[in-house]
């Protein structure tokens, strides 16, 4: 379990985090979503005792100790947004170090090198690896641990569909273990698939709380069906604009934007209007828009 | 105190791989060599001086390289990255042991640098003129050593902070070099010779023991060979302290300061620091 009572941490004149009171449960994988700037970063690293709050508390585990503290890092384990490793070593090198750093025994590093399908490169020196393998390195590392609360700042930014399906195997290893993932992401899919609960942070404050299938219906809300008709006919739009207002034609494209659930009324709305179908696509809302929304108080 | 070795181990090892390193190594090497054969190549001579001269000649060198050497790769190495701070110091051991971990092997590799130097000059004066003068080029290692020591921490206290400030740390750390091995000695000398007698010698005494490059000259020359060589600053710390011995404990405990207020100011930087 991790706590944020009234967290709040600024940088000079910047109010990265401001007042953020939250829970992330114990066992449960939250993922922590927002525009660049939001304070993500911040606020993970706050547990991860790198960073001190100006003011509130960042609390730990069952007993609730204080993020800084000796005992609270080792509770978890944390993997940076831009993890970097000296270019001198190699990865088995770097694996070793920080296993004998937290004390554990030999064979996990051959775990988490296999884990991290890095046994082809573990003896190539670090300066080698692209960005997605340096990313597979800092995994290995932050799952070395069979640590009870998994920190990642944007754990799947430079990965593969490899190394996806790996980070993957490994949230779902954790949470079958009872174990706690927070992690941030821009990626709507690895949210989707993953979270059990999404904390959204707009401008440093806690903007909304919502399950994985809140979020995707939100999304959905916001997201436009587009409809290629034979011919583009007044009658069809204005039969359209009954149920969705906000229909307009972008060429022979009629664009309906609005609820997911307005879309098959709109469908039998054309259809109804001697509109011909000729072709159907739905995009979902995007999320920039649905933080601006949000900001906007149009959740 | 295990974490503390791991660490120090781990910087070890990446000093030793670092070019760098092995670039300082093979040029302290070739200097030492050079200053062991340059004082009879300058009075027309040749071949090479045997330990005691060899000694003498070097201290200028150690005086002059090794604090760079030190400050540089301090603050080129103790600088936190930022991507491998924050998974470094987000493991569960006190900020506080892994940067003492880290300067500790930081010191180990320049110091075995610095060995290797010495030992090629060592060898080459030991076949060539003799074991004569061997104890007081011993005193040249150790006061290199001992430099290396302070340095590094003085470094370790630049560098200790927010990360991604290794340019500005690396700028502060030479103009440190520049004040300690060549402002500051010109500085208490022109302020010295404005004030009266009493208080001249007060500075200079204080000058000889704030500045450790100044207090390892007058080390290296009190073991070397006395007073003869002494300057204005070493003398008076001399006559103020009644004693070489005294003298000596003077500067050893300068040396000692000067390793133990940087390394704790490096360790309150490090531990308040948002990584």
């Amino acid at each position: 379990m991790i706590q944020y009572r009234e967290f709040t941490k600024v940088f000079g004149i910047h109010r990265a985090v401001d007042a953020l009171t939250v829970e992330v449960p114990a066992g449960a994988v939250v993922a922590l979503l927002g525009p660049n700037g939001s304070g993500k970063t911040t606020t993970i690293k706050a547990a991860a005792g790198l960073v001190r709050p100006t003011s509130g508390e960042v609390r730990l585990g069952a007993e609730g100790r204080p993020a800084g503290d000796a005992v609270a890092r080792r509770l978890c384990s944390f993997l940076p947004q831009r993890v970097s490793f000296p270019d001198a070593l190699t990865g088995r090198e770097v694996v070793n170090f920080y296993r004998r750093l937290r004390g554990l025994p030999g064979e996990a590093t051959d775990r988490v090198m296999r884990f991290a399908s890095l046994n082809g490169a573990g003896n190539r020196a670090v300066g080698t690896y692209s960005g997605g393998m340096t990313q597979r390195l800092g995994l290995a590392v932050a799952m070395l641990p069979d640590a009870e609360i998994l920190l990642l700042d944007e754990p799947t930014a430079a990965l593969d569909p490899d190394g996806l399906s790996t980070f993957d195997a490994l949230i779902r290893s954790r949470r079958q273990a009872g174990q706690t993932v927070f992690f941030s992401s821009h990626q709507l899919g690895d949210v989707e698939r993953l979270a059990d609960l999404i904390v959204i942070l707009v401008e440093g404050r806690l903007a909304a709380t919502l399950t994985a299938g809140e979020l995707a219906a939100r999304l959905a809300d916001r997201g436009v069906m587009r409809l290629r008709l034979a011919h583009a006919e007044a009658s069809v739009l204005a039969r359209v604009q009954a149920i969705a207002p906000q229909a307009v034609w972008a060429g022979d494209d009629l664009l309906v934007p609005g609820p997911a659930a307005a879309r098959l009324g709109a469908l039998d709305a054309v259809r109804a209007a001697g509109g011909v179908v000729e072709g159907l696509s739905a995009e979902e809302g995007r999320l920039d828009e649905f933080y601006r929304s949000i900001v906007g108080g149009a959740t | 105190m295990a974490a503390l070795w791991l660490c120090a181990r781990h910087e070890l090892l990446l000093a030793v791989r670092s070019r760098w390193l092995q670039w300082f190594a093979a040029v302290f090497a070739g200097l030492a060599l050079l200053v062991a054969s340059s004082g009879y190549i300058l009075s027309g001579g040749h071949g090479l001086q045997d330990f005691a001269r060899t000694a003498v000649s070097l201290v200028q060198l150690v005086l002059l390289i090794v604090p760079l050497a030190a400050l540089v790769f301090g603050a080129l190495t103790l600088s936190p990255d930022r991507g491998a701070a924050e998974i470094l110091y987000a493991q569960p051991v006190p900020r506080e042991v892994i940067l003492a971990g880290r300067v500790f092997g930081l010191f180990l590799a320049l110091g075995a640098a610095q060995l290797l130097g010495f030992g090629v000059a060592g060898l080459a004066v030991q076949w060539s003129a003799g074991p004569y003068g061997a104890s007081q080029f011993l005193v040249v290692v150790a006061l290199s050593l001992a430099l290396t020591a302070v340095f590094v921490t003085v470094a370790a206290a630049l560098a200790s902070g927010e990360p991604g400030r290794r340019a500005r740390t690396l700028g502060l750390a030479l103009v440190v070099w520049f004040v300690a091995v060549i402002l500051f000695d010109l500085a208490a000398l022109g302020v010295a010779s404005l004030l009266k007698s009493g208080a001249a010698s007060r500075l200079l005494i204080t000058a000889a023991l704030v500045n450790p490059v100044d207090a390892g000259r007058t080390a290296a020359y009190l073991a070397i060979e006395g007073t003869a060589a002494f300057g204005g600053a070493s003398l008076a710390l001399l006559r103020f302290t009644g004693g070489g011995a005294s003298a000596g404990a003077m500067i050893a405990a300068s040396f000692l300061v000067w390793v133990a207020v940087p390394a704790w100011i490096a360790a309150r930087r490090l531990g308040r620091a948002d990584l």
